[in-house]
């Protein structure tokens, strides 16, 4: 861990510095965890890799403000899905079908059919929730933040974190239990 | 919960991979455009004690505060006792403002009307009417939002103008292209390939229809758009971001380093801004009354934006007073447009979250607040800042 924290302020010193080789480090150490919060938050691949790509570059143009002793991971993460958590209220108001079809069809699989890997069910029970209460458990257990963290970083009061992470764990257990008696 | 983690990490991503690739190459890009500031000195110069940090203290203190205190830096303290709303307009008319919910009208007694989804809008020469674009769409609008006329392109347009003489048209590119149509929808015809990413530029106050657009070699041309005729052409100028016409009817570019006047007959006259230092950046420039220009520099050393006006327009020779500074903030000041009636500056402040007002003349500040969630009702503020397109309109010209 040590070690990685290292290689971060290295990285971030080199990319200031105009290191090319030193940003792709950054990126690829930190792309696939901010993609996937992005898509486990929207449930649309396209605009999850247009947000995670706007938090890098929002990583680019702050770049020379940006302090090297501090750490990289939570002021990208912060961006990624305050941003994914606004495209998908946007989306909502603007009655994007394609959208909403696409999340009431993996909400409602059809009848018999054979329960799917558990990361499947676990995408269904996400996709009952809306996408704030999807963002806090994103932030909480795929991202290891804690509660009071999580609080800051969406600039919520720490109860309604925990509110929702309450009710986002019972809506994946759930959906678990569902898996488990198919 | 480490199940829990586990099933999240093998939820597959679809186009994974291929998404990690596309996205690195669209950031090794912007990172290759980027203009590295000089490195910082230890000490806090006196101009960056004016960008205050909007930290609270007891979350940066705190373990986790620590861990999420690095993003509370890119904000600054603005304008003190900025209004929180923006309320109302400190001149009469309409502001158009484009923010990712789309294209926004706000009328002088602060109403707002979100116009569509649209990606960039223009008002008519008197305001009656908005052209906007969206996806393959070129679109007329009403102030209310009613669409009056849309039309369909292969491409993507983008820079739409009307222009303000009679006979109203409407330039537009598409791609490297440069196309016109007429204000009601009709006789849509190519009028230049090859053209830069720059939107085209009206000629005001004049009887003919004559617009100037930048060439991807860099020359600025000016053309009548009924005849076809060149009016002039500029040398070619590499980097050309904006094109502006003076109030005495002469053509200035804009790039990064410099501003420049062209005399009549496409010649360079003159550098308002004289000679940037190294480290030093234009972000916008806007023409004013009385054949003067304003000049936003950001000094990336400092990190601060300075708006400067000035009377020089041919390189050193000021008519009257010279250049002289009207204000200077943290941050980016960008997006300057001027009120109809001549006496107001407004500048977009991203990273102070403000709209800021500047009476040219007697002097006088006035600043608004939280912007972002002004044009993103119900979104959580980190919403791209929103972008000022136009304050309609400008007094016709006495005949």
């Amino acid at each position: 861990m040590a070690d990685a924290g290292r290689d971060e302020r290295a990285w971030v010193r080199g990319a200031q510095a105009g290191s090319a080789s030193a940003l792709e480090a950054l990126f690829r150490a930190h792309w696939p965890r901010a993609h996937r919060a992005a898509y486990l938050v929207l449930h649309d691949a396209a605009a999850a890799e247009d947000v995670a790509q706007e938090g890098f570059l929002a990583a680019v143009r702050a770049l020379d403000r940006f302090e090297p002793g501090r750490p990289f991971g939570p002021w990208l993460h912060r961006i990624v899905v305050n941003r994914a958590i606004d495209v998908a209220r946007a989306r909502a108001l603007r009655r994007e079908v394609g959208a909403e079809q696409a999340l009431e069809t993996t909400a409602a699989p059809e009848p018999g059919a054979s329960p799917g890997p558990p990361s499947e069910s676990v995408m269904l029970a996400l996709a009952s929730l809306s996408p704030d209460h999807r963002a806090v458990v994103v932030l909480r257990y795929l991202l290891d933040y804690s509660p009071g963290e999580i609080a800051r970083m969406l600039g919520l009061p720490r109860g309604t974190v925990n509110s929702r992470l309450r009710r986002g764990l019972d809506a994946l257990q759930r959906g678990v239990e569902r898996e488990t008696d198919e | 919960m480490s199940d829990l983690r586990a099933t999240l990490l093998a939820v597959p991503v679809p186009d994974e991979a291929g998404a990690e690739e596309r996205a690195w190459e669209v950031v090794r890009a912007a990172y290759a455009e980027r203009e590295p500031a000089p490195r910082r000195r230890r000490l806090l110069r006196p101009a960056l004690a004016l960008a205050v940090v909007a930290v609270v203290a007891a979350a940066a203190l705190s373990p986790p505060g620590r861990a999420v205190g690095g993003w509370l830096r890119d904000r600054v303290a603005g304008e003190p006792n900025a209004e929180p709303a923006l309320a109302r307009l400190p001149a009469p008319r309409m502001l158009l403002v484009t923010s990712e919910r789309g294209a926004w009208i706000v009328r002088g007694d602060g109403s707002k009307r979100l116009l569509g989804a649209y990606d960039g809008a223009s008002f008519s020469p008197r305001g009656l009417f908005v052209v906007a674009t969206a996806g393959h769409r070129l679109v007329a609008v009403e102030p209310n939002g009613d669409p009056r006329w849309s039309l369909s392109r292969p491409g993507r347009p983008t820079d739409a103008r009307w222009s303000p003489t009679p006979g109203f048209r409407i330039t537009y590119r598409e791609g490297d292209t440069l196309r016109v149509v007429g204000g009601d929808g009709n006789g849509d015809h190519l009028l230049a390939r090859a053209v830069a990413p720059v939107a085209p530029a009206w000629l005001p106050r004049a009887n003919r229809t004559v617009v100037a657009y930048a060439r991807a070699d860099g020359v600025v041309r000016a053309v009548d758009v009924e005849s076809g005729e060149e009016l002039f052409r500029t040398p070619r100028t590499r980097g050309v971001e904006e094109i502006l016409w003076t109030p005495g009817g002469r053509v200035a570019t804009l790039t990064r380093k410099e501003l420049v006047v062209y005399r009549r007959d496409g010649r360079p006259s003159g550098t308002p801004t004289g000679r940037l230092e190294k480290g030093q950046v234009l972000l916008d420039a806007v023409t004013v009354p009385r054949d003067e220009l304003v000049y936003a520099d950001y000094d990336a050393a400092a990190g601060k934006t300075t708006l400067v006006q000035t009377d020089c327009l041919d390189g050193g020779a000021c008519r009257l007073i010279g250049p002289r500074e009207l204000y200077t903030g943290p941050g980016h000041l960008r997006d300057l447009a001027l009120s109809p009636d001549g006496r107001w500056l407004l500048a977009g402040w991203p990273e102070a979250d403000q709209f800021l007002f500047l009476r040219l003349a007697p002097p006088r500040i006035r600043a608004v607040d939280a912007i972002t969630r002004e044009f993103d009702p119900g979104g959580t503020g980190s919403a791209p800042f929103p972008r000022v397109a136009e304050w309609c309109c400008r007094p016709a010209p006495a005949q």
